[in-house]
């Protein structure tokens, strides 16, 4: 049982859908109403992350325990000050530059507490794991995919001594402590040729989260990603056609006007 | 034939996305219908999915905006039916802040459907700010980062989450991957800590950075993105959509198909035209 679409739901659908169009406009030239569309999608996401960090990081962290009388709460507090003093600076110059020091203290905290965060992960999985990981057991390999096993993806003996040599070609390309001779500009060669090989793998899956953001906003556009009910509701095709004509109809004036020679030119 | 490949060398960009434009809207109106394999990562997570025995509970980071919709949505819906039909548990959190708009819709929208009841068989316990620090959070103490669920009840009072008070106590964690914080992020920061059973739904951007840490046994399973989806929509409904149910992914699969093959055109059109013309101006 599909549940009625309220006139809100229906009205931010055909927003959605003309908001679509005019940043769409933007293939064809940097224009007003994709700016307009712009700006709107910025003070959008501005109020949101605001909204956000008020509700779920100042008043639930600070405020809330300041007032229940958490004295520990002082420190953040302190901290979220001392940082403030960076913005005197932009208001009273004079008074920036005496107390601007203040904010390193808080920035000092962070950088560490982050990177301690980050250090013990990194080296852990990202480090150790991989390393592991990057020297295959072929004995194993053979036993459970043999040379190459096509229902695994290319997994076998043939992939792990490519993982082990491309590896270290790549790294070995990159081993500057002394002239690379005959023998290791081959290598290199061949490490440069693994690099190509991930770049482009990159560089597709990239070209595929491009296109399938299109296909989404396709899918939106032509009413195919609501159930038929719902579409019947929001008329999507209708909104898209008319959406369509006004961003055209205001491309058209915007380059008319552009044309037409300025007064006093 | 010359001057027309010249021709092709200077022409327009807005002509290239007006092509692209036909090569995804008209496939999408027509619809043509490829076949396509599931690949290995996702029939992983798949099968780590099916291993869960009903009425275990799983938790699910919904870590995705709008601009990652597309690519995550269709995985993010067949993933919770999936879940919801095996009678899995679902705990649901998100660290991004553009999510909870997204996924209470959906969240609600598939509990209808599989006759779910909120706190009892599903819950949503909102945005978490904090990024790595969350998820570290996450890994020690639920409740202490989660002290209420998203409509404000006090996580204590919910009956979905009694005795559940670290992500290891879930038998396995889902997290749908927009980016950063992300999986990346759960790998580094509590897999290898706690020794999770993590697997992970992410964007075609991401899936080759994720990829080595399936390969290391750090992910269950890994769907990237939208040819994922539709791989996994794929393995949950094998005969079709439900009534009243679209796939996205499966629809969008096809026409990802004609517009790769209008890419790989034009690659081939570009450099013939170069290399052609070329040895004709020297």
């Amino acid at each position: 049982m599909e549940v009625a679409l309220t006139s809100v739901d229906i009205a931010g659908a055909w927003v959605s859908i003309f908001l679509t169009l005019c940043i769409l406009s933007f293939l064809y030239a940097d224009n007003p109403i994709y700016k307009l569309a712009e700006h709107l999608f910025i003070g959008v996401s501005i109020g949101i992350s605001l909204t956000e960090t008020w509700y779920g990081v100042f008043r639930p962290n600070l405020v809330d325990k300041l007032l229940a009388g958490n004295l520990l709460s002082i420190v953040p507090l302190a901290m979220c000050l001392m940082l403030g003093m960076k913005v005197v600076g932009i208001f009273a110059p004079a008074a920036g530059k005496k107390l601007g020091w203040l904010a390193r203290i808080p920035i000092a905290f962070v950088v560490a507490a982050y990177a301690g965060v980050k250090l013990t992960g990194e080296a852990n999985a990202n480090l150790m794991t991989q390393v592991a990981q990057s020297m295959p057991d072929l004995h194993t390999l053979w036993i459970e995919h043999g040379l190459w096993d096509w229902s695994a993806d290319g997994a076998g003996v043939i992939s792990g001594i490519f993982l082990v040599v491309g590896l270290s070609a790549c790294l070995l390309h990159f081993y500057f402590s002394s002239p690379h001779g005959p023998a290791m500009r081959v290598v290199s060669r061949f490490g440069v040729l693994v690099l190509m090989l991930s770049f482009g793998a990159s560089f597709g899956y990239t070209v595929m989260g491009r296109i399938s953001l299109a296909i989404g906003r396709a899918q939106e556009l032509l009413g195919l990603d609501r159930s038929a009910a719902q579409a019947a509701q929001v008329h999507p095709r209708i909104a898209s056609v008319l959406s369509l004509v006004v961003v055209v109809l205001i491309l058209v004036i915007w380059r008319l006007r552009e044309r037409r020679p300025q007064a006093g030119a | 034939m010359l001057r027309l490949l010249q021709r092709f060398q200077a022409l327009d960009r807005r002509w290239v996305f007006l092509g692209m434009a036909i090569s995804i809207l008209v496939p999408l109106l027509y619809p043509v219908s490829f076949s396509f394999k599931v690949d290995e990562r996702v029939r992983s997570l798949y099968d780590a999915v099916e291993e869960l025995p009903a009425g275990s509970t799983v938790l699910v980071s919904a870590d995705f905006d709008p601009a990652s919709r597309p690519e995550l949505e269709p995985f993010f819906r067949a993933n919770l039916d999936h879940l919801f039909r095996k009678d899995v548990k679902v705990v649901v959190l998100s660290l991004w802040e553009y999510a909870p708009p997204l996924v209470v819709p959906i969240l609600d929208e598939i509990a209808t459907r599989d006759h779910k009841e909120y706190g009892k068989d599903y819950v949503f316990l909102g945005y978490k700010p904090g990024k790595e620090l969350a998820i570290k959070a996450i890994g020690e103490n639920i409740p202490k980062t989660f002290p209420t669920d998203s409509r404000g009840t006090p996580i204590g009072q919910i009956p979905i989450m009694q005795g559940f008070k670290q992500a290891r106590d879930f038998p396995l964690l889902i997290n749908v991957s927009a980016g950063f914080p992300g999986t990346r992020e759960y790998v580094l920061q509590i897999q290898g800590q706690y020794d999770l059973r993590i697997a992970s739904a992410c964007t075609a951007v991401s899936a080759p950075d994720y990829i080595p840490f399936y390969k290391a046994g750090q992910l269950v399973g890994l769907s990237g993105g939208m040819p994922g989806s539709a791989q996994y929509e794929k393995l949950v409904y094998p005969e079709g959509p439900p009534a009243g149910v679209r796939l996205l992914g499966m629809q969008a699969i096809n026409v990802l198909n004609l517009g790769h093959l209008y890419i790989i055109g034009l690659i081939v059109l570009g450099n013939l035209a170069f290399f052609l013309t070329r040895r004709v101006e020297t």
